[in-house]
């Protein structure tokens, strides 16, 4: 735990050594080899449980989703049944191998392959083939669609690709269950979704959104003295915890941030509702429930912004003042990668609340692109391959063991190793 | 939809001639607005509207929030388009990010609701 010292003295912390962590510099060749990127595939995309959905994207039977898991070239359509159980199914369709669902998302009685029309249940099951007869000898009982393994978290729908899961989800999560059991999902049927290709491997996407280090310098204007102060110059973390493969960390807010009086419209915009953080959309008081839980702002600091929870490998789960959102880095390639970040904001109920979400969203996207460009310039330098290692600092722990982590994972021969 | 089927309610006459660049259907249309507009541009709408924005959002507050009459919807995604072009003005004193590319490959999949 580390508290803030005096006003105008540095924060002092010590969570790589409390952690029983090395202190040695980490290789950039995971961030540029091909080979390496070709293990991360198969050691720890296609071994790992990895998240692809909240269930409030499917709330009622028939509901279902189609996503892509473009590291591993996979469809998935996630399919709410109408017996209420929720499964994940391969996007194929057992005639010809044809993409069943073309939707994104929607609500269906069964699944049409539009090729033939060979029909399938919620369940997954094979309803009906159009000229059964000139078939031979079909066995449509195992002719459904090829089920993927799916399991259910608090609201989170997780997917497994091996065909029968080395281990469960819960001893996939360990203590990251624990850490945010119970936690209250406030606005979770509304997101607000953004994504962008990224000239960048997932790694330095994702590190980039662990540490504040970078804050002040690369968001100067959007959120750097937000999250950083004379207190607290180089916005060092509050908090640390390593949670099995997984991790959360806890960051720095000024507490004496206000919008200036040349913030003009940001004044009018934030009056009525204010968050103490320009990363919030939500109201204060919305937010009691979500605020009271045990690891949000878990040092219970008053000079707090927000917590990065580092699901493995590629999540993050964020919890602000005004409300939670999430990240997620897929690796498409040794130096690009699908990003996505899903804020979840409770829907406006006024013209004033929805006005201050334009304001917000605006201001999101501004902090996405300056990070657009930071990545593509540091995947630009590790490629050039001029230097072996990284130099991380104290606050950077969450690289660090991030890293340690895919290097376990691609090095464990078995999934059980890798937990170990 | 063009600018001149975005008729404002009477009263704010003098930001319809706004309404055709400012004051589109979806957040990432807004958000095309101002990162493909120059600074002027950008300035001289902001200029215009933000003494007439407490009394838009007033106006348009008289109605429900989903159910707003055409003219008042027209008024309230101008008052949204405000708010991008206010980023450009209080936070950047440039239409965006400073050394950011547009177009760029950043997608607003899902907006907010409504006018997202």
């Amino acid at each position: 735990m580390n508290e803030q010292s005096g006003a105008g003295a540095a924060l002092q912390t010590n969570f790589t050594r409390a952690a029983g962590l090395s202190h040695a510099p980490m290789p950039l060749a995971p961030y540029r080899s091909a080979a390496f990127f070709e293990l991360e595939r198969a050691q720890i995309f296609e071994r790992a449980w990895l998240m692809l959905a909240r269930v409030e994207e499917l709330a009622a039977p028939g509901d279902f989703v189609v996503k892509s898991v473009p590291t591993c070239g996979k469809s998935i359509i996630i399919s709410h049944g109408k017996d209420g159980g929720i499964r994940a199914f391969h996007n194929s369709c057992s005639h010809r191998g044809s993409e069943v669902v073309s939707l994104r998302a929607g609500h269906a009685a069964r699944f049409v392959c539009p090729y033939h029309r060979w029909t399938y249940g919620t369940e997954g099951q094979l309803l009906g083939v159009p000229d059964e007869a000139s078939f031979f000898d079909i066995d449509k009982k195992t002719c459904g669609l090829k089920p993927v393994a799916c399991e259910v978290w608090e609201g989170w729908v997780f997917i497994n690709l091996q065909r029968e899961p080395e281990v469960s989800l819960a001893a996939f999560l360990g203590p990251f269950a624990a850490h945010l059991q119970g936690l209250h999902y406030q606005a979770a049927d509304h997101p607000v979704v953004l994504s962008a290709t990224l000239e960048a491997n997932w790694k330095v996407v994702a590190d980039a959104f662990i540490e504040t280090y970078h804050i002040p310098v690369i968001h100067p204007q959007t959120i750097g003295t937000t999250f950083s102060s004379r207190a607290n110059p180089f916005a060092r973390l509050i908090d640390a915890t390593i949670l099995g493969a997984h991790r959360a960390v806890s960051m720095y807010g000024n507490p004496d941030f206000r919008f200036d009086e040349t913030h003009f419209v940001h004044n009018i915009a934030y009056s009525a509702a204010a968050t103490g953080s320009v990363i919030a959309a939500a109201t204060k008081e919305g937010a009691v429930n979500f605020l009271d839980h045990p690891a949000v702002n878990p040092v219970r600091s008053g000079s707090w912004s927000m917590d990065v929870n580092h699901l493995f490998p590629h999540t993050h789960i964020d919890c602000g003042p005004g409300g939670f959102w999430t990240h997620q880095f897929w690796p498409v390639a040794p130096n690009r990668c699908h990003y996505e970040v899903r804020f979840y904001v409770p829907k406006a109920e006024s013209a004033h609340e929805r006005f201050q979400q334009e304001l917000y969203i605006g201001r999101v996207v501004e902090i996405v692109l300056e990070d657009l460009s930071n990545v593509a310039r540091t995947q630009r330098g590790i490629d050039g391959g001029g230097q072996e290692f990284m130099q991380l600092q104290d606050s950077e722990i969450g690289i660090r063991h991030a890293l340690e982590q895919v290097m376990k994972w691609v090095e464990a021969p078995t999934v059980a190793q890798a937990l170990a | 939809m063009t600018g001149a089927s975005r008729q404002l309610p009477a009263g704010f006459a003098e930001l319809q001639r706004f309404t055709g660049l400012w004051a589109g259907e979806t957040t990432n249309a807004r958000i095309a607005a101002r990162s493909s507009s120059d600074m002027p541009t950008i300035r001289e709408f902001y200029d215009a509207a933000v003494p007439r924005l407490a009394e838009a959002l007033a106006y348009c507050a008289q109605f429900p929030l989903l159910e707003m009459p055409a003219e008042a919807a027209n008024l309230y995604r101008l008052m949204l388009g405000l708010a991008q072009a206010t980023i450009a003005v209080e936070i950047h004193g440039q239409p965006r990010a400073p050394g950011t590319p547009w177009p760029n490959s950043i997608v607003l999949e899902q907006g907010a609701v409504p006018f997202g």
